[in-house]
């Protein structure tokens, strides 16, 4: 804020075990781990990028869940103040995709005005699946069908593996230009926002003369 | 649920939030429960605005106060000193990059009937109406004295010594009963007259922390979170998650399972989770609690700012007890769609004090006649609980229930003297570490 940079702050949001955290860390230094369940989301919270968008520097910040859409609720903060949300499935777990519609519902009830892009996560899974396995996938007209009934609320579809990294630096990039261009097209800033702990430079100066009587 | 824990939080008022979020920091393995679906227990900002009116059983209105979505109505309105112990719990833990502050508009005093701004700086003070030319020379001496004083720099006392008692410093300085009143309840904040009787640092210390606080920002020395003050509870939860604390909301509690006089689990919904800690608020454990007092509050929708405040957008006003012949201040706070808790063009005002007679809504008068016409008024008397006992026997640590006063000091004293008794220390502000990065391409 202070420098002046625009920053856009994307949720990662959906089900449990879909790779959010994977992803998360695809963002944050592109690597890549096994590891599941809570152990995997542990310490994860939120990993700011700097794009070069039309020549100017923007700020992508990604917030992790911490992993309490497991057994409970997100909370209203989270959403607070996002530009978009990263509506994340797997693509061999139709489950993951048919809830999304819910989510979709949360993030508009509770982020207004977020973008929404949807990111299909797994993609490197779908080549070794078995018969049984490809009956729980997301086949192309699933997706079809849902992006066709939400076109006006999806500003973007992607499909990643964070396996072997197809897909994802694209996806950030193409969010980061999203966002930058939709907002300087209507521009609204906000001065009045204090930080806590932090004297504002002007009033620091002067502060002596500030204090009562 | 069942499994073991080193902890088990059970309410997630702001109190319990804090305190899962530094034991988790601390290394704790942490399961935090809740009985309601929605963060905040006690201290909880409820939305839409429905809920507010089935929270206090009356009828919802249809078609009035805008989008509902757009109230955030806190059930214990505080705020935040800029320089309090909140905001250094807030800093140091990182939990302020979840939240978004602005400062309060002003703060406000009651004398003879009339409300004065508290003055924000030298301007403010020659200009005040508050007290007369000679009274302000006086009381500039004191404030220059308190912002000087180091308890452990005896050049510096100049007369007052430590254990001198709040009376007998403004005596020194001969301050009249009226800037006393001032002094002690609209700046150092205290809430009877109790502090006139005991060792003057706590006022000295207390005044600083006001005119630190105040330096800060410069309108008033208060801060509030947008959306309201549910905010603070979700913010330490999610730090207590991000170092691997488990959330369940929703989740009814049955039992505290004891063993040989100590805690070893919390049993809900027929499970048993087991744990050598609990730490809770006292609606868990109701049975090993005292009431020590109640507190009387009234929620006010206005529809216009409070008069006299020059259409401040966020005030707080503190009458104190000698200006309405009571032993407790009345407080009142008002914030408004400036802060994202109500539609645009209204206003929510509390004005709460502590219980003092049979007839507590009574006691509020003084408050609710400063607000001009009031659209709607929730008004409720709850008990004060503390524990009985200190939890170092039982290991069940239970907070207190939130004061009548206006901002976070005494509920951040609770909490580390609750960490304290849980871990044996003082909470170590350098274990926290976040993965807060910044990569440019
Ligand atoms: N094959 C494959 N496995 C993946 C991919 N992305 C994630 N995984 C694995 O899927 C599991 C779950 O991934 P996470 O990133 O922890 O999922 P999450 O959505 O953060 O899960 P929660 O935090 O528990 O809600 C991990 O074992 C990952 O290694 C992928 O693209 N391909
Ligand atoms: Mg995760």
């Amino acid at each position: 804020m202070a420098t002046g940079v625009p920053s856009y702050k994307v949720i990662l949001h959906g089900e449990y075990g879909v790779g959010k955290s994977s992803i998360f860390r695809r963002f944050m230094n592109n690597t890549f781990t096994t590891a599941t369940g809570k152990k995997s989301t542990i310490g994860l919270d939120q990993s700011t990028r700097t794009y070069t968008i039309d020549s100017q520097d923007v700020k992508l910040t990604l917030w992790d869940t911490g992993g309490m859409e497991r057994m409970s609720f997100i909370g209203s903060s989270y959403y607070r103040g996002a530009h978009a949300a990263l509506l994340c499935y797997s693509v061999n777990n139709r489950d993951s995709f048919t809830i999304l519609s819910q989510y979709i519902l949360d993030i508009v009830m509770n982020a207004e005005g977020a973008k929404i892009f949807l990111c299909g996560n797994m993609s490197d899974q779908v080549d070794s699946m078995s018969e049984n396995d490809l009956r729980n996938a997301v086949t192309d007209s699933d997706l079809e069908q849902f992006t066709s009934q939400c076109e006006d609320v999806l500003s973007g579809v992607y499909r990643v593996s964070c396996k072997d990294g197809t897909g994802l630096q694209d996806m950030f990039e193409d969010m980061a230009r999203f966002l930058h261009r939709n907002s300087m097209s209507k521009m609204t800033l906000r001065r009045d926002l204090v930080q806590p702990g932090s004297t504002p430079e002007r009033e620091e100066a002067n502060s002596e003369k500030r204090r009562c009587c | 649920m069942d499994e073991t824990y080193d902890v088990i939080v059970m309410g997630t008022g702001l109190k319990e939030c804090i305190l899962s979020g530094m034991l988790s920091v601390s290394g704790k393995k942490v399961l935090h429960v809740d009985r309601n679906p929605y963060y905040g227990g006690e201290s909880a900002s409820l939305t839409p605005i429905d809920q507010v009116f089935e929270h206090f059983k009356k009828s919802v209105p249809e078609n009035k106060y805008g989008r509902g979505r757009e109230w955030n109505v806190d059930l214990i309105p505080k705020f935040l000193m800029a320089n309090g112990q909140l905001v250094k719990l807030l800093i140091h833990t990182g939990v302020t990059r979840y939240l978004e502050f602005k400062s309060v508009d002003g703060s406000y005093v009651y004398k003879g009937g009339k409300i004065y701004k508290v003055p924000a700086d030298e301007k403010e003070a020659l200009a005040t109406s508050l007290m007369g030319l000679f009274e302000k020379r006086r009381f500039k001496n004191f404030l220059q004295h308190v912002q000087d004083y180091n308890v452990d720099d005896p050049k510096t006392y100049k007369g007052v010594e430590p254990n001198m008692v709040a009376k007998q410093v403004y005596e020194k300085y001969s301050l009249d009963a009226n800037t006393q009143d001032f002094t002690g309840h609209a700046l150092a904040l205290f809430r009877n007259d109790e502090y006139m009787a005991k060792p003057c640092v706590d006022l000295i210390k207390r005044c600083r922390l006001y005119s630190d606080s105040l330096a800060r920002y410069g309108k008033s020395p208060y801060l509030y979170p947008l959306y309201g003050l549910g905010e603070l509870p979700q913010g330490f939860a999610r730090l207590s998650a991000i170092y691997g604390g488990t959330y369940m909301l929703d989740k009814p509690v049955d039992e505290i399972v004891m063993e040989d006089g100590h805690v070893v689990g919390v049993k809900s919904q027929g499970e048993t989770a087991k744990c050598g800690i609990v730490v809770c608020d006292p609606t868990y454990a109701p049975d090993r609690c005292k009431k020590v007092g109640q507190v009387v509050r009234a929620i006010c929708i206005l529809n216009h700012p409070i008069p006299n405040t020059k259409d401040g957008q966020s005030v707080q006003i503190i009458i104190p007890q000698n200006q309405v012949s009571r032993k407790d201040d009345i407080y009142v706070c008002m914030v408004s769609a400036a802060h994202n808790v109500c539609a645009k063009g209204y206003y929510l005002a509390i004005v709460a004090t502590t219980v003092e007679t049979s007839d507590p809504e009574a006691e509020l008068q003084p408050g609710l006649e400063l607000l001009g016409a009031i659209e709607e008024k929730f008004v409720s008397v709850v008990d004060l609980l503390e524990p009985i006992d200190d939890g170092t026997e039982n290991k069940i640590f239970i907070s207190m229930s939130y004061d009548a006063t206006t901002h976070f000091e005494t509920t951040c004293d609770d909490v580390l003297s609750l960490f304290k008794r849980i871990t044996g220390e003082d909470f170590d502000f350098s274990k926290v570490q976040h993965t807060d990065t910044e990569t440019v391409e």
